[in-house]
């Protein structure tokens, strides 16, 4: 395997370590257990997808609409650019919008898999998918949007791989008062960087990129999203909350870019680490490079601990200390979650962050 | 029901608590008075485990066990409130999740099961009644943007839902209004005044004491209750103030 892989020297790259990467991508397949892909479907009625170590898995599939061939993405990104080839896309012309939520259950044995997916909405369309990731081994997504004049878009994405490392990429143009909503939840225990760029490229056009990501162990996960306003009456919100136990390493960065001619942008960034013991790390760079007058950019960066004297109470109410911090964690990352439109599709991910608060672990398949 | 015997406890190092002891037995109400700075809080969280509150001499046994020995939560589990002076604010935790949790963990940890949704809020909304509190309070974050009082009559909502053996309340009288105050005292009797329970009231009035009358008062300064009487030692601290003690 030989990719030319980012350095930590580069700004964008100084909190990753992709250096157990190549060792990753060489192991070997098939080393995961018998895991069921429809176990983690929800039944909301829309196409479904199953992609085995990113091969599609036309057995385990429903995918109606959404069709599998040579994506139209390319990218210069780093990671990215290895996901070429074929891919899935959704395409849906002027006002449609799917039978239900698209659902894909991408499910890594081992070794690196590549795969890039395309999302395009004509005016007015709109479509949710829910993505969920499984296994161990590398998995590298590149993603397209395109989202035509009112087009909506929302992404629910949850990073549950047992092990390796997952990394996003997404890409995307949002047209004139379109929306892109994209949520993820990172409660696996792989490693993984979750990179965006986003282009508001029409006037009234609304992004919001945010998420929880959870670490423990020596596991490090990473945000890294570039939202750029082009336009005028353009909004952004980010609302990222990220949890590190153990030796964990969490790092957000997140910027927003508005251009000269965005007049009236409204961006919002909400930034919040939560250190459950002191080995940890939470690394927070919020970024705003501003070249129009009259825009409004709020932006809030904090990291802390859990608060001692709730701790306290909480006990003295008779509720052990383990199950106080689960309750104080699952309280500050509610609100990021909270974001999910679809109530099953939340309910869900919220199940999976209470799973990794309770310390059952992953749900996302064991090593044999 | 509680044996405190020569009790010495340090705050961040600094000695607070210089041999204190006190027995309270079942169907008993025992206030303790003193000067800000006493030492009544530092009590009060001694007893509830606190982190930070060491135990530097002396016992505790409750019910027969040794609370020092117990973590906070079994101590709560073993029948101990504690009213807060101060009740925290926890945004994001709703009353009724935090409440459903504390009784079944309590439960759980005394091998009883655990209530049900329903059979926790007719539990929850009885109380809430009792307490003149709107159910609608207690679906809102735990304390978050209750008024001083309301954060009160909320620990004594509380305590109506565990239904405790014991319970140390710590000024539940500071901030209340006329009413409020009456509405608590009566609660206080109705849930705690009962042969098999006891209470300790820290309080600075004697007007609370009107509506809950104590069995024994006690004086606490400098870490060690200096004077103890009937419900009359009250009525003189609040005519001759603490100075008088000291002569
Ligand atoms: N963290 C701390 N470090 C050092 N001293 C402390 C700390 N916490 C409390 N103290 C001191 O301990 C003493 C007793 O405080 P405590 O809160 O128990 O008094 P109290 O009798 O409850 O007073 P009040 O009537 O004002 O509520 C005070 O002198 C206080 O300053
Ligand atoms: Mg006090």
């Amino acid at each position: 395997m030989n990719l030319a892989l980012p350095s930590v020297r580069q700004e964008a790259w100084r909190w990753s370590d992709l250096s157990g990467l190549e060792a990753i991508a060489d192991a070997p397949r098939g080393a995961v257990e018998a895991l069921d892909p429809s176990a983690f479907f929800l039944d909301l009625g829309g196409p479904r997808l199953v992609f085995i170590d990113g091969v599609f898995d036309a057995a385990s599939s429903d995918p109606q609409g959404v069709t599998i061939g040579p994506v139209d993405a390319a990218t210069d990104h780093p990671l990215g650019r290895a996901a070429t080839g074929t891919g899935w896309t959704l395409s849906l012309g002027t006002d449609h919008a799917t039978s239900g939520p698209v659902e894909i259950v991408h499910v890594a044995t081992g070794g690196a898999n590549h795969l890039p997916g395309r999302i395009a909405l004509a005016a007015d369309a709109q479509a949710s998918i829910v993505e969920t990731f499984l296994g161990i081994g590398w998995t590298n997504r590149l993603t397209h949007i395109d989202l035509a004049p009112a087009a909506r878009l929302m992404r629910s994405v949850r990073l549950l791989q047992r092990e390796g490392f997952v990394s996003l990429r997404d890409e995307a143009e949002i047209g004139q008062a379109a929306s892109l909503v994209t949520i993820v939840l990172g409660a696996g225990e792989a490693g993984s960087r979750i990179d965006a760029a986003l282009n508001l490229s029409g006037e009234s056009a609304f992004a919001e990129m945010g998420g929880t990501l959870l670490c423990r162990g020596d596991q490090r996960q990473e945000a890294a999203v570039v939202l750029r306003h082009a336009a005028e009456n353009g909004a952004s919100r980010q609302t990222w909350r990220a949890v590190a136990a153990d030796r964990a390493t969490a790092s957000l960065a997140a910027r927003v870019e508005v251009a000269r001619g965005a007049q009236k942008t409204d961006g919002e960034q909400s930034l919040r680490g939560l250190l459950l013991k002191r080995t940890a790390t939470v690394n927070l760079k919020p970024e705003l490079e501003i070249f129009a007058d009259d825009v409004k950019c709020a932006h809030g960066a904090t990291v802390g601990e859990l608060d001692r004297n709730a701790l306290f109470y909480l006990q003295s109410r008779g509720i052990p200390p383990a199950q106080a911090e689960a309750l104080l964690t699952r309280a500050f990352v509610a609100d990021a979650l909270d974001r999910i439109g679809e109530e099953k599709v939340r309910e869900a991910f919220v199940k999976d962050a209470d799973a990794w608060l309770d310390g059952e672990g992953v749900s996302g398949g064991s090593a044999t | 029901m509680l044996k405190i015997e020569n009790l010495h406890a340090e705050v961040d190092g600094k000695p607070i608590l210089k041999g204190l002891t006190l027995a309270i037995n079942p169907g008993e109400i025992h206030a303790i008075m003193g000067p800000n700075g006493a030492g009544k809080s530092t009590l009060a969280y001694t007893l509830g485990g606190r982190p930070g509150y060491d135990v530097t001499g002396g016992s505790v046994d409750f019910a027969g066990q040794d609370l020092l020995e117990m973590e906070p939560h079994e101590r709560a589990a073993a029948g101990l409130f504690l009213g807060f002076q101060y009740p925290v604010e926890i945004p994001g935790v709703s009353n009724v999740q935090f409440l459903r949790e504390a009784l079944n963990s309590q439960r759980r940890n005394r091998g009883e099961a655990p209530l049900s949704g329903g059979e926790f809020l007719k539990v929850a909304r009885a109380q809430a009644d009792a307490m003149g509190m709107d159910m609608d309070m207690l679906k809102r974050p735990v304390n978050v943007g209750f008024s001083g009082g309301e954060k009160k009559r909320n620990e004594m909502v509380q305590m109506g839902i565990i239904d405790p053996r014991l319970a140390i309340l710590d000024e539940t009288d500071s901030g209340l209004d006329i009413d409020a105050l009456r509405v608590v005292g009566e609660g206080i009797n109705r849930i705690m005044r009962t042969p098999d329970k006891a209470v300790l009231l820290i309080t600075h009035y004697q007007r609370l004491l009107d509506y809950v009358q104590p069995d024994f008062v006690h004086v606490l300064s400098a870490g060690r209750i200096v004077r103890s009487g009937g419900k009359e030692l009250a009525l003189e601290l609040e005519r001759e103030g603490y100075g008088a003690l000291a002569a």
